[in-house]
């Protein structure tokens, strides 16, 4: 017996609870007794009654018996271990897990055998102790619930209720995981701003985390490493401003096409075509990129004269607008259907054209919703990292040169996580410091372009 | 051009009279498709110069349908088709030769729903203006706009406040907005479709009184739901049942003693 058939015992017992439950209301229907809700509804009602605290229980235990015996099992440890300078918790409990699952190599110092042993015992224990809990929970409060059957009781806005407060759970878990992202964020980049005054990673003009040694986070000497993180943020904002230079026009202009010219045939083939280009995975756009698009620039350049490096903001930023081209057209269709005919009629009344009709009424009336679209696609941009990587290169240059290399943000996070990183040194946790500036950066855009639009729905209610 | 000899001589099961002496538009043997279903079937009457004249009848009768052949909006619905001969001065507006932005110019429109554009009051008027360069000067624009602010009874109400949005007037000032906008690229002719009907009654009394007005200068072809608004603003009524053209013929003759049992039945209240 393990956790899963636990499980699968306490589904079967509440399936077994809607049966009874749904019996039971339709022999109080065949009574000729007007019920209040439909029969099953009994039923779900019972069976939710009864599932939803035996699970909760049964997670309960799960999570707390962990804690409890890893707390629990030290008294196994030998004492000259617990007192060594290099104990770690972590490391030893690892070390009696294994053997738990019976991975190991060669002879178990005996003291690991002791505690794996005790530590099998005490799961088994847990799991007997988590079925009665679990099983008596399922019965005894399923039988509760199956109690209140009666022919008043309004199981049918109890069942709604219980669904409401599953719904909540649900958004509250999304809400909670992104605060908790956050955070982790934040705690990790206070740790690097104890190591790197704010003002310097804010301001200085070079990145070069490569060097960062023993000197600066041992003696608090100066080390060889520079944070500042202008050039990053200046290669992040060119090429998000080269690849809104490809996107904008190409985009508003497709979504006019497809939203006034287009009849119903075309849209229908345009239109999901367009949307395939934000199905392609970014590390597709990002070897397309580096392999088509730069050296293509970079052959081109040359003939006409221009010093084109092999790795360029041009390539990255023109293959990233490709790549938020359909997010701008179609938001942007969106909000232009979204102009009321009667504002066309207005315009073709006064003998406009089509095209005066597009530029004079519909683009400025969808202006908010087509900047909003620009907004997210922005933030979209900013945070876009394969492309990057592959096509823009990894030089920290502060240029504003668009044929030169350059990096951006999450291509140096990229760069700074990848491989065996140590969690102490001031290079690991810049990584954090620069997601936390970036994640306000594009919580600003966002918030921004959501106010944007907020605006935009109350000019036509 | 469309020969004088023979537009007065068709066929048509339209009781009272069509013609009139001086007409502005002359509309002959009009069917209009919507793909296969035929809203309006063979429609023939003369709107004359400076008249008022309302079309009246039940839902979907075909009366809106009908007015926007006159200035060609129908042009923008895909799948309408519309047969017969429409004339705008003597001139056959479904002509190739015709421009359909310089006809829309000469017929102006005002809608059911108030539609000004989200853009200022001042931008709203001059917009008509602008787009067929009908001024030369910033003055002269401004002339324009107070002069159509001033006939359409909306410039005391607005004069301090030309740069506010449109959208941001009342629904009664906003159409009369709209008919601001519409007289200012100097129309010969005015079309409404029941302009009224989304405004309170006293709103509705404001406009009413200003079709009045506009009349002495404009050709008006009003379409409404309210045959109290026919009977007070038009010279001239024509009712519509099924697409086709029952009964035309003096307002007052109308309402009082219509000769149609259909007529008679719809100004009764007994269908509509």
């Amino acid at each position: 017996m393990n956790e899963y058939t636990l499980l699968i015992l306490l589904l079967l017992i509440s399936l077994l609870w809607f049966y009874f439950g749904n019996k039971t209301a339709l022999s109080l229907k065949n009574k000729q007794l007007k019920l209040n809700s439909l029969p099953h509804y009994y039923g779900i009602y019972v069976a939710l009654y009864s599932i939803i605290p035996s699970l909760f229980s049964y997670l309960l235990i799960l999570v707390f018996d962990g804690i409890l015996f890893s707390n629990l099992i030290m008294e196994f440890v030998p004492k000259e271990i617990l007192n060594s300078p290099d104990f770690n918790k972590i490391i030893v409990l690892a070390q009696i897990d294994n053997a738990v699952r019976g991975i190991y190599f060669g002879e178990q110092p005996d003291w690991v055998t002791i505690a794996s042993n005790q530590m099998i015992e005490w799961n088994n224990q847990s799991l007997i102790v988590n079925f009665f809990c679990s099983i008596s929970l399922a019965l005894g409060i399923g039988y509760l619930g199956f109690k209140n059957i009666h022919q008043e009781f309004r199981s049918r806005n109890s069942v709604e209720k219980i669904i409401i407060s599953l719904l909540g759970l649900s958004s509250i878990i999304a809400i909670l995981t992104t605060i908790g992202i956050v955070f982790s964020v934040i705690f990790e980049s206070l740790r690097f701003f104890a190591i790197i005054p704010a003002s310097e990673f804010l301001f200085g003009l070079t990145w070069n985390p490569q060097f960062e040694g023993a000197e600066r986070a041992g003696s608090g000497q100066e080390g060889l490493a520079s944070y500042g993180s202008v050039p990053l943020f200046v290669g992040t904002f060119l090429i998000s401003l080269i690849a809104l230079c490809v996107s904008v026009p190409i985009g508003l202009f497709s979504a006019v096409y497809l939203s006034e010219y287009a009849n119903k045939k075309e849209r229908s083939i345009f239109k999901p075509l367009l949307e395939i280009l934000a199905g392609i995975p970014t590390v597709v756009y990002g070897f397309f990129a580096a392999l088509t698009v730069a050296p293509l620039m970079r052959n081109g350049g040359s003939l006409i004269g221009l010093d084109v490096a092999s790795e360029s903001a041009l390539a990255a930023g023109f293959v990233m607008g490709i790549m938020i081209i359909p997010f701008i057209s179609s938001l942007s269709d969106d909000v232009i259907n979204a102009v009321p005919q009667s504002l066309r009629d207005a315009g073709y009344g006064l003998g406009s054209t089509k095209n005066e009709v597009i530029t004079n009424v519909i683009i400025p009336a969808a202006l908010p919703g087509i900047i909003a679209s620009i907004i997210l696609a922005v933030s979209r941009a900013i945070g876009e990292t394969m492309i990057v990587v592959m096509a823009a290169g990894l030089a920290a240059n502060l240029s504003f040169n668009p044929l030169d290399a350059v990096t951006t943000v999450t291509a140096q996070i990229v760069t700074i996580l990848v491989g065996d990183q140590e969690f102490e040194s001031a290079k690991t946790l810049s990584a954090f410091a620069l997601a936390l500036t970036l994640i306000v950066i594009t919580l600003i855009l966002n918030f921004y372009a959501l106010h944007v639009v907020k605006k935009y729905r109350e000019q036509y209610e | 051009m469309v020969s004088n000899s023979n537009i007065n001589n068709v066929k048509t099961k339209t009781i009272g009279e069509i013609f009139s002496k001086d007409p502005k538009i002359i509309c002959r043997n009009v069917d209009v498709f919507y793909g296969e279903k035929q809203a309006i079937k063979d429609v023939s009457i003369d709107i004359a110069s400076r008249e008022i004249i309302s079309f009246i009848g039940p839902s979907g009768c075909g009366k809106s349908t009908f007015l926007r052949c006159l200035n060609r909006m129908n042009d923008t619905i895909d799948t309408c088709k519309v047969k017969g001969s429409i004339s705008l001065d003597k001139e056959d507006i479904y002509d190739e030769k015709i421009d359909v932005v310089t006809l829309r110019a000469k017929i102006g429109m005002v809608f059911q729903k108030p539609n000004p554009f989200p853009k200022s009051i001042y931008e709203n008027v001059a917009y008509g203006p602008k787009i067929h360069g009908l001024s030369s000067s910033k003055e002269e624009l401004d002339f324009i706009v107070e002069n159509s602010l001033k006939d359409s009874g909306l410039w005391e109400e607005v004069k301090d406040r030309l740069q506010s949005p449109g959208t941001g007037l009342s629904g009664g000032q906003q159409q009369r907005l709209c008919i601001a906008r519409a007289i200012a690229v100097s129309p010969e002719i005015i079309l409404m479709d029941e302009p009224c009907s989304a405004l309170d009654p006293i709103a509705t009394a404001k406009i009413e009184e200003l079709i009045n007005q506009l009349g002495k200068n404009y050709s008006i072809v009003i379409v409404t739901h309210s045959m109290q608004q026919a009977a007070r603003i038009s010279q001239r009524t024509a009712y519509f049942h099924l697409g086709e053209l029952i009964e035309v013929g003096e307002t007052k003759k109308i309402f009082t003693m219509p000769k149609d049992k259909q007529t008679e039945a719809y100004i009764s209240g007994r269908i509509g």
